[in-house]
């Protein structure tokens, strides 16, 4: 009998702790709003709702990945990873080489994650002595050093000795193109993996089960004792320094785990989409993904998985909702407006509410 | 220990990186062939045309919020303001009076609310002047694209986009194009110098130095320096940094007719972008930093940064038979250096305060 | 004569914790006012109430009345104060770094051009530099100081930026009230005599100060009237002709009943950690050049006025902020400060601020109790990973709650809902992970209510008598000191004063907190030359 009473009083303490901390946000409310304003737009517009909600589960994961990465960082402390292009790049040169030695299917992608792994590594690695340089302004630096990689990695782009004819421009222009199709390559290998259609609903199980790996990974990562150091330090730093825990290794270590991730998720985002984007295009990658994890409900200074994917999925839908209506009152471009516009409203109130709180940063 | 000082001296940032352009535009010129009078007078183009923007961003630097970002704002609303009075067909000197005054009531309103939301993020003020920037583009497109024609009334159909709605990309401002570069043209040579607009900019230049030498300029060194000091030394600190923004983005709006009307074509769209990242960088280059900036970093920035800016793609293009590279390089140039200057800067300050 | 300020029934409390309670005094024109008391008896609050600080009303505002010149004082902030003719002299200066030091004495009160004045009005009009620092000299001439008015703050000796913060109220024509907080602190014996000698010929010209110092002879010298603090308290007031050293020492540390806890015993005097030529540069309580001993197995109590260093040491000790000089722990020298290596030798510091330093406010009490020890010394988990063997270490967690009483729902609850003396608890608890052989603690009844001080005090006992661990405890609490330790070092300046013991007259440790060697003290100006133990390089 005492026994059950412990167990009950821990299940209460669990749920508190993990699920009654979860608070809805004005942010959060707004968004709902909007979403179900969409849905019901949708509904009287006639829309397919069985098709858009198939494609909203692929954009959950094409996207899902590239927002779980922001989750180390900003565990540490080491603020929103406005410097995500630096990842993003260093994936696509993965992805550049797989497509170069014509690896097809699960080699391919595979392949490219590996890459991704060692490439975004090295670039993590740079990135976190840089990041470690501007500590508390990491935002910022991030940012610049984010767009500053974007016309540094241009040159590699037209300069690198690629042979894949399809990758190259066709004719008179030097180096690769900017939208390189994945068709004959890995295109979707996730997508279609164990595709499960049920009626009219597709839901791809190989798309999710690899995203649960994902998922899982940081999980663990952050129930390892380095993990909790991350958390410590992303908490309290100056406690973290008095027990003795070297601040600068273990925002490196998470600093370069971000990394990783980004060069993963565009790897998952390439074989989705179908396109490898060059040049400019990782550019504004960075700001979706951040405002993703801040409507699942992150206040900007930590962040939960399940933050993230609730807010990727939120997003995504908007965004996924928006295109067919501006199509049907014949502003194209408001889509587009729209979805900046809302990534960055929820950013800039995210700024504003997480220093109103007067955490010492 | 003297040599140190004198090393220190010589080789300290604000020095090195003009030192470090001069070179780069020295040998980008070489390779790009281009003659010496054609970089001079785009040079002096480009001095009047942006020199006024990147003056708007010294005010904030010495107020010690960092490089304004929000700067792009002012530019949006000088431009909201010259699409309106073009909208309501208002002409010649009449209309110019007009926007001018648009412009300055619109820039004094948002510049307040810019100040007001960083007077929440103190420390912070870079990243939120940034994104900021970003949110008002979002605003103003949905403004121009979405809102002209539907809740705002139309009344110069010419430049709205055939299905009635929202304006056109590219509007003409043949009516005000060049109306003042050309006063007062002077000519050495193949060389063209815009008298007037040099004075202008100068003018600018030496109300802002000015303003830095009255109590107001005091007041604002005294809050750069150290905002918890000068809040105890009897300075209301958050009005005088709302005032600082508002200032900033005043000038900016300023800087932006004059910059739209040395071109004379107006993209809606995309005259304002990277107003803020080429200010911000024309003024790194003179050798200011996020913590110090002075007039002559501005005035000297803009000749060394705008040089490396025109010849940079014709280097490119002879060096590598790729005109794209010269562009990247470019591009780099741009971000890199306010990279270059916040990693260095940050790391600086925080040796001073171990110091302290 | 005429009354300046009037203070009446003033009070202030700090998130329910009261600062300030009922204090009235008043200043009249002419006259210095002293005000005399320990730390965290007010005195600080006081004057951050009549300047106007924006602290004060961020933190709920104060009840009570002040009048000023005849009108009740309703200030936002400094600027107003300022305005109506009152000037503040800043412990820690109110002196922008990078202006020069003309620029700071006119600040705000610039000469300006008359063309200009009447074109843009005085705010926007050009300042006219070489008068600003004309009458910047001259004022620093008064004061007894001739230096070049070009240079910047940043490049001064703390010295001198005590005598700019001054001139810069000296300077101002319209001061009707001058505030003044510990202005004599950082200065040596002559240079404070100079100040003084200004401050009174300044009070003959008319002027109402308020001076708050905690050298005692100086408010026997120059002050009118003296209030004593002590805990927010008015304790005691006297006049001219009845101002007595001896007596503000004894007002300030207060006569209290107690029943010592820890028995009087005779410690081995075997060095446990040595510190010699020891400084640490923490802004606001530096170290500069200590030398202490501490045994092995005894409680040695850290105690000094606040920005004396009593709280570096520890943090010193875990390479928190810079040091220098040499540290010998157990034979051995350590050759760098660096929290992990010296958290595996056997040193644990317990900081402070709790809530800044002492936890993880978003973890569970369970987490932050085993923190240290899973980190540092890999307990509480079996795999290389690290995964932690939950089983394990709540047994220990829920067998810590039991021993200390931690008061929570379950070792899962998160520690930031817990009361400030559980925390403290869970602090304690969590350095006996780690086992440690010398444990400094700071602070570690602040903000505790009475009963749980009882505990922790008892606590810390009770864990030196059963583990023979040698404890340091560094607070400002001097009653708590008396009653568990064998040896009180009283910190000044940065550096051992004097060591007391727990039976030493409360006269002895009030001397020794103002820096006073001895209690037949004669006056200021026989005292030229310097008190034992503080030798002349720090009065440079």
């Amino acid at each position: 009998m005492r026994e059950y009473v412990r167990m009950r009083n821990y299940l209460k303490d669990y749920l508190r702790i993990y699920a009654g901390n979860y608070r809805i946000k004005p942010p959060q409310i707004i968004i709902l709003i909007f979403l179900l304003t969409l849905l019901i737009l949708a509904r009287v517009l006639e829309m397919d709702l069985v098709i858009l909600f198939n494609e909203s589960l692929v954009k959950l994961v094409m996207n899902g990945v590239l927002v779980l990465s922001l989750l180390p960082m900003l565990n540490a402390g080491a603020g929103m990873n406005f410097g995500m292009p630096v990842g993003i790049t260093g994936g696509l040169v993965a992805l550049c080489i797989s497509v170069n030695f014509r690896l097809t299917g699960f080699t391919g992608f595979f392949m490219s994650l590996l890459l991704s792994l060692v490439v975004c590594g090295l670039f993590g690695w740079v990135y976190g002595l840089l990041l470690n340089r501007v500590k508390g302004r990491e935002e910022i630096a991030g940012t610049f050093i984010g767009f500053s990689i974007i016309p540094l990695m241009n040159y590699f782009w037209t300069l690198a000795p690629f042979q894949n004819r399809q990758m190259l421009y066709p004719i008179g222009g030097q180096g690769l193109r900017p939208k390189i199709s994945l068709d004959p390559y890995f295109s979707k290998v996730l997508d279609n993996f164990c595709l499960l259609k049920i009626g009219g609903f597709d839901i791809p199980l190989g798309l999710f089960a690899f995203y649960a790996l994902i998922c899982l990974f940081l999980y663990l990562f952050f129930r390892t004792r380095i993990g909790r150091a991350t958390l410590a330090v992303g908490e309290n730093e100056a406690f973290a320094r008095l027990s003795g825990i070297d601040i600068a290794k273990i925002r490196l270590i998470a600093i370069a785990l971000s990394t990783m991730l980004a060069g993963i998720g565009i790897c998952v985002y390439a074989q989705s989409y179908g396109f490898i984007q060059l040049y400019d295009e990782p550019l504004s990658m960075a700001f979706p993904a951040i405002s993703a994890v801040l409507i699942g409900g992150s206040t900007g200074r930590r962040a939960w998985i399940f933050e993230a994917v609730l807010g990727t999925y939120l997003l995504q839908t908007i965004y996924l909702l928006t295109v067919p209506l501006a199509n049907e009152i014949l502003i194209p471009e408001l889509t587009e407006i729209l979805r900046t516009f809302i990534t960055y409203s929820i950013i800039l109130y995210a700024l504003l509410y997480r220093n109103r709180r007067g955490i010492v940063h | 220990m003297k040599d140190r000082e004198l090393r220190d001296k010589l080789f300290n940032i604000e020095h090195l990186v003009p030192a470090v352009f001069l070179l780069l535009s020295i040998l980008a010129w070489k390779f790009s062939g281009l003659s010496g009078t054609f970089v001079i007078n785009q040079v002096l183009t480009r001095f009047i045309r942006d020199g006024i923007l990147v003056l708007s961003l010294i005010v904030p630097v010495v107020a010690g919020m960092g490089l304004n970002f929000a700067i792009i704002v002012g530019a949006m609303t000088a431009q909201t303001a010259l699409l309106f009075v073009i909208n309501f067909q208002v002409a010649g000197a009449r209309g110019i009076v007009l926007v001018l005054v648009l412009a300055v009531l619109l820039s004094v309103l948002v510049g307040f609310t810019i100040g007001y939301v960083l007077n929440r993020v103190k420390g912070k003020e870079m990243i939120v002047t940034i994104v900021i920037g970003f949110l008002a583009n979002s605003i103003y497109q949905l403004i121009f694209l979405a809102g002209f024609g539907s809740f705002i009334p139309v009344v110069n159909k010419e430049i709205i986009l055939s299905r009635g709605i929202g304006v056109r990309n590219a509007v003409d401002l043949g009516m005000y194009r060049n109306t003042i570069d050309k006063l007062w043209l002077l000519r050495l040579g193949e060389i063209e110098i815009p008298l007037f607009m040099i004075l202008v900019v100068l003018l600018f230049a030496g109300i802002l130095y000015y303003l830095l030498h009255t109590r107001f300029g005091q007041q604002v060194k005294a809050v750069g320096s150290g905002s918890e000091k000068a809040e105890l030394a009897g300075i209301n600190v958050d009005l005088l940094r709302i005032k600082v923004i508002v200032l900033s983005t005043v000038l900016a709006a300023l800087g932006q007719l004059a910059y739209l009307q040395n071109i004379g074509m107006f993209d809606v769209y995309t005259a304002h972008l990277n107003v803020d990242i080429i200010s911000c960088a024309a003024l790194l280059a003179g050798g200011a930093s996020i913590k110090s900036a002075k007039i002559r970093h501005a005035l000297t920035g803009i000749f060394l940064f705008h040089t490396l800016f025109i010849v940079s793609p014709q280097a490119g293009q002879n060096l590598f038979h790729n005109a794209a590279l010269g562009e990247y390089f470019r591009s780099f140039v741009a971000y890199g250096t306010i990279a270059f200057a916040l990693v260095i800067n940050i790391k600086k300050e925080e040796k001073d305060q171990e110091q302290g | 004569m005429e009354k300046i300020l009037e203070i009446k029934n003033l009070s202030k409390s700090y998130n329910g914790i009261p600062a300030l309670k009922n204090v009235s005094i008043s200043v009249r024109a002419g006259e210095i006012h002293g005000i005399v008391g320990a730390n965290g008896s007010g005195k600080s609050t006081l004057m951050n109430i009549i300047s106007g600080n924006p602290v004060i009303r961020e933190t709920g505002g104060y009840q009570g009345e002040i009048i000023y010149r005849g009108s009740r004082l309703q200030v936002k902030n400094c600027a107003e104060i300022i305005r109506l003719g009152v000037g503040m002299v800043h412990q820690e200066f109110a002196l922008i770094p990078d202006l020069t030091i003309g620029e700071n004495i006119k600040l705000g009160r610039e000469e300006t051009c008359r063309f200009t004045d009447r074109l843009f009005g005085r705010k926007y009009s050009f300042i006219d530099r070489r008068r600003n620092n004309e009458i910047a000299s001259q004022v620093l001439k008064r004061l007894g100081l001739d230096v070049d008015v070009g240079v910047k703050i940043i490049d001064l000796s703390t010295n001198t930026k005590q005598f700019v913060e001054i001139a810069r109220e000296v300077a101002r024509s319209d001061l009707k009230l001058l505030l003044l907080d510990e202005p004599t602190a950082v200065l040596s014996k002559s240079d404070a005599l100079k100040l003084l000698e200004v401050l009174v010929g300044m009070s003959r010209g008319g002027l109402g100060i308020l001076f708050i110092s905690h050298r005692l002879e100086e408010v026997q010298y120059i002050c009118d009237r003296v209030t004593v603090f002590r805990d927010g308290e008015v304790v005691s007031r006297y006049k001219k002709g009845e101002i007595n050293v001896t007596k503000l020492a004894g007002d300030m540390v207060g006569h209290q009943v107690y029943k010592a806890n820890a028995q009087k015993r005779s410690v081995k005097a075997t060095p446990v950690l040595c510190f010699k030529k020891f400084s640490v540069k923490m802004p606001g309580e530096e170290i500069k050049s200590l030398d202490l001993t501490v045994y092995e197995g005894e409680i040695l109590g850290l105690t000094g006025l606040s920005g004396h260093g009593k709280l570096a040491l520890g943090y010193g000790l875990m390479g928190m902020y810079p040091v220098a000089g040499e540290v010998i722990f157990k034979g051995h020298k350590l050759d760098r400060m660096n929290a992990r290596t010296n958290i595996m030798k056997g040193i644990y510091v317990l900081p402070d601020d709790r809530q800044a330093l002492g936890i993880l406010p978003e973890h569970s009490l369970a987490e932050n109790i085993i923190f240290t020890g899973d980190q540092v010394k890999y307990l509480f988990s079996r795999n290389p990973l690290g995964f932690i063997d939950w089983k394990g270490a709540y047994g220990y967690v829920e067998q810590a709650v039991r021993d200390f009483e931690i008061k929570c729902s379950s070792p899962k609850q998160r520690v930031k809902e817990l009361s400030g003396g559980n925390l403290q608890k869970v602090c304690i608890a969590r350095a006996l992970t780690v086992n440690p052989q010398l444990l400094f603690v700071a602070e570690p009844t602040r903000g505790i209510d009475i009963a749980a001080k009882e505990k922790i005090l008892k606590m810390l006992i009770d864990i030196n008598r059963s583990k023979g661990t040698t404890i340091v405890i560094a607070t400002s609490e001097l009653d708590e000191l008396k009653r568990v330790c064998d040896r009180i070092a009283v910190l000044v300046k940065g550096r051992v004063f004097k060591i007391l013991y727990p039976d030493s007259p409360d006269l002895e440790f009030g001397l020794a907190l103002a820096g006073e060697e001895g209690a037949n003290y004669e006056g200021i100006r026989q005292d030229e030359e310097l008190p034992e133990g503080l030798p002349e390089d720090l009065c440079g």
